[in-house]
């Protein structure tokens, strides 16, 4: 009798549990939405309500490509997330942006202002010229370089191959167009000399698909949160591919 | 038994259990539907959704195209702006959706051509992202080029003259045959263009005068194959630098083909054309899923053709 008793009391209980845990979750959900991206940053309690729902997302959607430990793959192409280097802005808004929409994904929205040409292929510079301006990236990157090549590669970078127009006079890169730095220690491709000589020959276009209609908005959210919290700082010593 | 006794012990029959469940059900029933009527896409809301900052009859402005038309505007960090530029950001973007909603509201695409050729665009984007958004493999598109082997070579280049022996009142159709076939003769002796020209009254045909300069221009053999007559282009296609096609009627005389300098099509290894297999799979791709949807489109739409256009 006493068991019966405890066990209706028991699922009434459970009952209570289950819909304040639900509307508790839906409230943390509010909160994540209507909060600041970067006041998230500064909330223990808000960050780590976005780390629980962003990391399994993060494991189900972009583990498959962007590795376990968020590290990517050079050999594809796949950024390295780990490093807090991002294409297109540190910013956590910039980083909700690029996974609600993709990068050349297709979608209006996706970002998609600019790719890398393929220089040689296209004939805007010869071979030779290529190799040249990998020596100049070399010495930009801290590498051991050849210096006549690398500064006959530097006029290329600035004349010919026109490649300041998108990643900018100091080679840092561009968040707005999404071009990525050329002094290290973080690179797509790979920074070796055949890395960059392959990308200056056939060009680069990489992709990532849009999740707008996969995830909800506070999946995007908190999977941008915890990507951006996750990250760290790359080492500022000698670059490495 | 106490009356709360008898109300928790499920093994006997309760009234007052069985309406106080039933008023629970019935409860949670309305809550749920309550909850599922009010938060639905497409029913009227009197809040706006966290994901939202505003909503125009009903439509959200998300916060995220919030956040980055600000950033953009003033090239700032979001968290950077000020309250006055959101709110500026904002009625900017309340203003827009109102346009549209009126464009839609007065069925603009309806007459507006820019706006139609926008929306098909858009729709065909919308239809093909995910094929683009996939990557092929390099196993895939090694096969496609395989398949294809003959689409990869680099374009054939040509300088050539394509001349005429006219037929008109003064050369008949056999004339001017055997004028051609003298002067393709003296071609193939060694006698140079310009006194064979000069010897048997030749002229340019004009043909190429819009793809290159007609006796130095560089023409592309895709060019030739839009300027001349099958019979006239396999003909050429075959003749190396210095050599003469055999006469050729056509509707204006009898032609012949000197080339003078003929750079021939070389097919490129996959290695060469990866970029180009690697578009046209895509291409190949993306005109598969639009033709599947143009027929999705077709079989449920009620489309009826004029009589001269029914089959």
């Amino acid at each position: 009798m006493t068991h019966r008793r405890l066990g209706g009391l028991a699922l009434v209980i459970l009952g209570i549990f289950a819909v304040v845990a639900w509307t508790h979750q839906r409230h943390v959900a509010g909160e994540l939405l209507r909060t600041e991206p970067d006041q998230i940053l500064k909330s223990p309690a808000l960050l780590s309500a976005a780390m629980r729902i962003g990391r399994p997302q993060y494991q189900r959607h972009c583990r498959s490509c962007h590795g376990p430990a968020l590290e990517g793959d050079a050999a594809r192409g796949v950024p390295n997330l780990a490093r807090n280097v991002w294409l297109y802005g540190n910013d956590p808004v910039d980083v909700e942006r690029t996974i609600l929409y993709g990068i050349r994904s297709g979608h209006p929205k996706s970002r998609n202002i600019t790719d890398m040409p393929a220089l040689v292929r296209t004939g805007q510079i010869a071979p030779d010229e290529a190799r040249d301006a990998v020596e100049y990236l070399q010495s930009l990157a801290g590498r051991p370089y050849e210096r006549s090549a690398a500064l006959r590669g530097r006029s290329i970078y600035f004349g010919k191959g026109n490649c300041y127009d998108c990643h900018a006079n100091d080679a840092k890169g561009v968040a707005d167009y999404g071009t990525p730095a050329l002094t290290g220690p973080t690179w797509i491709y790979g920074g070796d000399r055949e890395s960059l000589y392959r990308s200056i020959v056939n060009g680069r276009h990489g992709i990532c698909p849009a999740w707008v209609n996969v995830l909800t908005p506070v999946q995007i959210r908190a999977l941008a949160l915890y990507l951006v919290a996750t990250s760290s700082p790359p080492p500022v010593s000698a670059a490495r591919n | 038994m106490a009356a709360h006794e008898e109300f928790f012990d499920i093994s006997k029959p309760s009234v007052r259990r069985s309406m106080s469940l039933l008023a629970s059900g019935a409860l949670i029933g309305l809550v749920i539907a309550g909850y599922g009527l009010f938060t639905a896409k497409g029913t009227r809301s009197h809040a706006v959704p966290p994901e939202a900052v505003a909503l125009v009859n009903q439509r959200q402005i998300l916060r995220s195209d919030f956040m980055t038309q600000t950033q953009t505007q003033f090239v700032l960090p979001f968290a950077e702006t000020s309250r006055e530029q959101r709110r500026t950001v904002l009625e900017d973007m309340i203003n827009e959706e109102l346009m549209v909603q009126r464009g839609l509201e007065i069925d603009l695409p309806s007459y507006d051509p820019d706006v139609r050729t926008a929306l098909v665009a858009g729709v065909e984007l919308e239809v093909t992202a995910d094929v683009l958004a996939q990557q092929p493999t390099l196993e895939e598109l090694r096969t496609y080029y395989d398949r294809h082997k003959d689409k990869y070579s680099t374009e054939g280049v040509m300088q050539l003259r394509d001349l005429l022996v006219k037929t008109d009142a003064s050369h008949t159709a056999a004339g001017a045959h055997a004028a051609a076939l003298a002067a393709v003769a003296a071609l193939r002796r060694g006698q140079t263009l310009d006194a064979v020209i000069k010897k048997f009254g030749l002229v340019d045909s004009g043909r190429f005068m819009d793809a290159g300069h007609a006796d130095t221009g560089d023409i592309f053999q895709f060019a030739l194959r839009a300027k001349l007559d099958d019979a006239l282009y396999q003909a050429t296609l075959a003749l190396h630098d210095g050599e003469v096609s055999d006469p050729v009627e056509e509707s204006d005389g009898v032609h012949l083909i000197a080339m003078i300098k003929h750079r021939f099509p070389v097919a490129q290894a996959f290695e060469e054309a990866s970029n180009q297999v690697w578009t046209d799979v895509k291409k190949e791709a993306q005109a598969k899923v639009r033709a599947a949807n143009l027929a999705y489109l077709r079989s449920r739409a009620d489309i009826m053709t004029a009589p001269e256009f029914s089959r």
